[in-house]
């Protein structure tokens, strides 16, 4: 079924239609909220309230916009709440749970890679420490903007779509993000 | 261009977000200017930086958590709070108010109502009550003026209601007969008849599991409806069925558990249809069961 038929089913009350729409975005949702927040449970939190709010509000959709610059608005929504929230940088446990059993965020990340890009396994721990403490400092508008754009893929005219702002504002956001991640790693490049 | 200008596009190059023109003037400066090429180097080391910092979503991660989410839905649905139960009942959908709010602005609608009431009361109603359990969707069916001047609606309100008992009870076997024949689901249709399975001793089943055989338009359900039937296999109506579904159903899979059900019991009723399968059946199995049993019955293959 396409997208617009299994919103059109789940308006109107399938729920094997609308779980068949949290299907189609939950990894990219999923992707979004854990590299924002850094955090599985967090991230899982997130899933949860975007999914629900989705459900409950899934009759106003009009399809003035796509469903996903739609989804992303609420996503993003919560996830820009949540890093506001953080006043004070909490430090995130190096290992979390999984239905697979424990897992350290690093030892996953270095699996994953390992198959990929040998660089990659070069380089130390210190400087995805640092990465992540620089990510930690950035403002929360600056950090989504470049999450999308980094690790979402998403276009900058899209991601202004989603924040509601215009795709120059988006690219300045960028600019500012970029800029203070160079000058922080500078050293380390 | 300047070495100043092409640094600041650097990392929108990388991206592609620049225009081609933007673009066509940064490589015609990279090419000619060492010093930027550098930049451009760490700028791509940078942004391999990232990637390697990229939060795995653990496999499974997905799948679990969309396992939550519709067991939360599940568990709204069946027990809604008092405000959905509230705004269910009155119609109303809030779009502009956060959730939030919401219970907010109905105590506002009820102060506002109870002090204009005081401010202009009037007579209770006494043409109106209602008497309805909490509905979960309403339908005008029917409305009517009356010579009174009033007027008269008739409203279909559908109600959901939990019922649990064994597939044995009277009343539960005939809602799980009804819900085989549920155009809207064919879900709910194989896990009737699959529940329906263990009560195919009874006429009334069987004849729905022949219907169901004959009529589904979901081979899921029909192969589900096959099962059942196997115990009332030699019985000459299910042969009967058998025989027909055999000649028009579309599907291989039901051919295939029809032609291995009917062949269980052999006899010179079944020979004409078995002879007919070899002649115009594509599918091997089918017709290899039909060789098998015309043979085992010193029957010929074909018809002279």
């Amino acid at each position: 079924m396409e997208e617009s038929a299994l919103i059109r089913a789940a308006q109107a009350g399938d729920e094997r239609a609308f779980e068949e729409l949290v299907r189609l975005y939950d990894q990219s949702v999923l992707r979004l909220a854990m590299n924002l927040l850094r955090s599985p449970e967090d991230a899982n939190d997130i899933y949860q309230e975007a999914f629900l709010r989705v459900y409950r509000n899934l009759h106003s959709f009009r399809f003035d916009c796509s469903f996903h610059t739609w989804l992303y608005r609420i996503v993003t929504n919560l996830c820009l709440d949540a890093l506001r929230k953080r006043k004070v940088r909490r430090e995130e446990p190096a290992q979390f749970a999984t239905a697979d059993g424990v897992l350290d965020r690093m030892d996953t990340i270095e699996d994953e890679r390992a198959h990929g890009n040998p660089q990659r396994n070069l380089m130390s721990v210190e400087l995805k420490e640092r990465i992540q403490a620089i990510l930690e400092g950035l403002t929360p508008r600056e950090r989504m903007v470049f999450e999308m754009r980094h690790y979402q893929g998403l276009r900058l005219r899209a991601i202004g779509e989603v924040l509601g702002t215009s795709e120059e504002a988006a690219k300045n956001c960028l600019f500012r993000a970029t800029q203070k991640m160079r000058a922080a790693l500078g050293d380390f490049l | 261009m300047t070495c100043d200008e092409t640094r600041k596009r650097l990392s929108f190059f990388l991206y592609g977000e620049l225009s081609f023109q933007e673009e066509e003037d940064t490589e015609a400066h990279l090419e000619q200017c060492a010093a930027c090429r550098l930049e451009m180097e760490r700028e791509r080391a940078l942004q391999r930086a990232f990637d390697a910092s990229e939060m795995p979503v653990v496999p499974g991660m997905a799948a679990q958590a969309r396992r939550e989410l519709m067991a939360e839905i599940a568990r709204r649905r069946d027990h809604p709070g008092f405000w959905q139960r509230w705004m269910d009942r009155s119609g109303l959908r809030w779009r502009f108010v956060s959730p939030a709010l919401q219970p907010i602005g109905a105590l506002a609608l009820l102060l506002v109502g109870y002090f204009g009431a005081r401010v202009h009361p009037w007579e209770a109603n006494p043409g109106f009550a209602e008497s309805s359990l909490v509905p979960v969707a309403s339908r005008v069916r029917y409305v009517e003026p009356e010579a009174s001047g009033k007027v008269r609606i008739v409203v279909e309100d559908a109600r959901q209601r939990v019922l649990t008992g064994d597939p044995s009870d009277d009343k539960i076997r005939k809602l799980l007969m009804a819900a085989t024949q549920d155009p809207a689901d064919p879900g709910v249709r194989v896990e009737s008849v699959n529940l329906l399975t263990s009560q195919s001793d009874s006429a009334e089943v069987r004849r729905t599991m022949l219907w169901v055989l004959q009529h589904d338009s979901n081979a899921g359900v029909r192969l589900k409806a096959l099962e059942s039937l196997k115990a009332s296999a030699g019985e000459p109506e299910t042969r009967e069925v058998l025989s027909k579904v055999l000649l028009t159903d579309k599907n291989p899979g039901v051919r295939t558990q029809a032609i291995d059900l009917l062949t269980q019991h052999k006899g010179v009723q079944i020979v004409g249809i078995l002879q007919e399968l070899m002649r115009r059946d594509d599918n091997g199995y089918v017709r290899y069961r039909c060789e098998r049993t015309l043979h085992e019955m010193d029957a010929s293959e074909g018809t002279f």
